[in-house]
């Protein structure tokens, strides 16, 4: 089962008005994978990933999740969701609600759990995430690198069978990006599907089967890290990567 | 001339409590209805359909273009009489028609406060929410509104101040609040000067407890926005 395709995307197009920000994207994630997605920034790697849960509903092409076309009619999009977990830029934490109370709210409404099992799960991936301690406090008070571990965690509540994150450190400061990427590459680490938009190229290296690099709304490039990093084909990939190498020196 | 604050105390002041509490029971109810309309009405003018959001805009227009005490008229005296002229019949009372009139024009300028209220909350809300697979609906009752009611709970506060000083011009329908109370008591006796200096008094004992409630709520919630 390990080739297992989750998700076929064919031809994918997105346009707002008269800004075609993906002009064909064709990919496909297996079972398992951890797929990091790199590019400049307008390139429309968030597009891509908001397509894939729908927050953005593609313009043309087919997004195919264990073999069903996502965009029929008649496509349960919240049975979907439940499986497809996300991970925001900027968190998105439920405000006015505990950090508890963010993890249990989706599991207890959505999944019918009992607020007993919901309370101990959330606690064990609040110990997983490194923030037990938190548990009743409100997002606002929490440093962003805290916040978006609460998010993973949220998110995991729902037992994904995959998950997405966009550029899920770019709004932290520098030194809490760490804790961030230690929580991601354990998920990675239990087989999790992942699809992860993000700038740090270290993690794109160690931690990901596959590296995409995408310019101009197209996957210009892919291939496993080492093809990517160490031996880039593609003139586009080879001016980005020498740009933020730079720049991460 | 003597004044008699002791005397208007005494005998005006029972007459007042009383009235007071007709105040409050208009207040109480057309805040209700001004709360959960003002909402209906909010939510209606984010809707899809241009018909119901264009319907909705020129009540809002309507009820906001026109006097309060105007509505309250039209409310006891031409609604009945419109009844009449279809051939049925329906009796209003003053009470009722003030309730009436004050829910419908309190909902149509909270709505506006709700609309903006939940324009501006983050719509990162939103998207968490509908990733983690809730509905649309689940997200605006869940996610939306909470915070949105929470941050509109000054504006909440002042509308309720004024609501309450503002039934006063039901005195002109012939309701027994306080100022119809007042002005009686005044007619009869010509303790003009005491009785309507007693009844400004209660209204500032009223309303200024209640300012005073709505500036903390007010510093309280800037304060966990800015941390
Ligand atoms: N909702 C939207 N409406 C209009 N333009 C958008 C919208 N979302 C994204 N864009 C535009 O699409 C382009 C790609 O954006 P995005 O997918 O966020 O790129 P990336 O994540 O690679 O930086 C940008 O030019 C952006 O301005
Ligand atoms: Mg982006």
């Amino acid at each position: 089962m390990e080739d297992q395709v989750v998700f076929r995307i064919n031809r994918l197009k997105k346009s707002f008005g008269d800004l075609k920000v993906l002009q064909d994207v064709n990919m496909q994630i297996r079972k398992g994978e951890v797929v990091t997605i790199i590019g400049p920034s307008g390139s429309g790697k968030s597009t891509f990933l908001r397509c894939l849960n729908l927050l953005e509903i593609p313009s043309g092409g087919e997004i195919y999740y264990n073999d069903k076309n996502i965009l029929d009619k008649g496509f349960n999009r919240s049975a979907y969701r439940k499986k497809v977990g996300m991970v925001f830029q900027r968190f998105n934490l439920f405000v006015g609600r505990s950090v508890l109370d963010n993890i249990m709210v989706a599991p207890v409404k959505l999944n019918k759990v009992s607020r007993a099992n919901a309370l101990v799960e959330a606690r064990e991936l609040l110990s997983k995430v490194g923030l037990s301690r938190f548990e009743n406090t409100f997002p606002d008070t929490l440093s962003g690198g805290q916040q978006q571990r609460v998010a993973i965690a949220r998110a995991l509540a729902m037992h994904p069978d995959v998950m997405l994150f966009d550029e899920p450190t770019s709004a932290l400061d520098p030194e809490l990006v760490g804790d961030v990427l230690r929580v991601m590459k354990n998920i990675a680490a239990s087989g999790m599907t992942m699809i992860v938009v993000t700038h740090e190229m270290q993690f794109a290296r160690e931690v990901s089967d596959r590296v995409i690099f995408m310019a101009d709304g197209y996957v210009a490039e892919e291939g496993t890290p080492d093809e990517i990093f160490s031996h880039p084909k593609n003139p586009r990939t080879k001016e980005f990567l020498s740009r933020v190498l730079k720049e991460e020196e | 001339m003597t004044v008699h604050f002791g005397d208007t105390f005494a005998n005006l002041m029972p007459k007042l409590m009383n009235s007071l509490l007709t105040v409050l029971e208009i207040t109480g109810l057309a805040f209700c209805i001004a709360f959960f309309l003002g909402f209906l009405i909010a939510i209606g003018r984010m809707s899809k359909s241009k018909i119901l959001r264009g319907f909705l805009l020129c009540i809002v227009e309507f009820f906001r273009g026109t006097p309060l005490l105007v509505q309250c008229f039209y409310i006891y005296f031409v609604v009945p009489a419109l009844f009449k002229l279809a051939g049925g019949s329906v009796s209003i009372t003053a009470f009722t028609a003030g309730v009436i009139g004050f829910g419908l024009n309190y909902a149509c300028y909270m709505s506006e406060v709700i609309r903006s209220a939940i324009l501006s909350v983050d719509s990162g809300q939103r998207e968490a929410g509908l990733a983690l697979g809730f509905s649309e609906a689940q997200v605006m009752l869940k996610f939306i509104i909470p915070p949105a009611v929470k941050s509109s709970l000054p504006v909440f506060g002042n509308y309720l101040i004024t609501m309450i000083k503002d039934t006063s011009i039901l005195a002109s329908i012939s309701v027994a609040e306080m100022l119809l109370i007042t002005k009686n008591y005044a007619a009869s006796t010509f303790q003009t000067i005491e009785s309507y200096t007693l009844l400004a008094l209660l209204y500032l004992v009223i309303s200024l407890p209640l300012s005073q409630l709505v500036r903390v709520l007010e510093r309280k919630l800037n304060r966990t926005k800015r941390a």
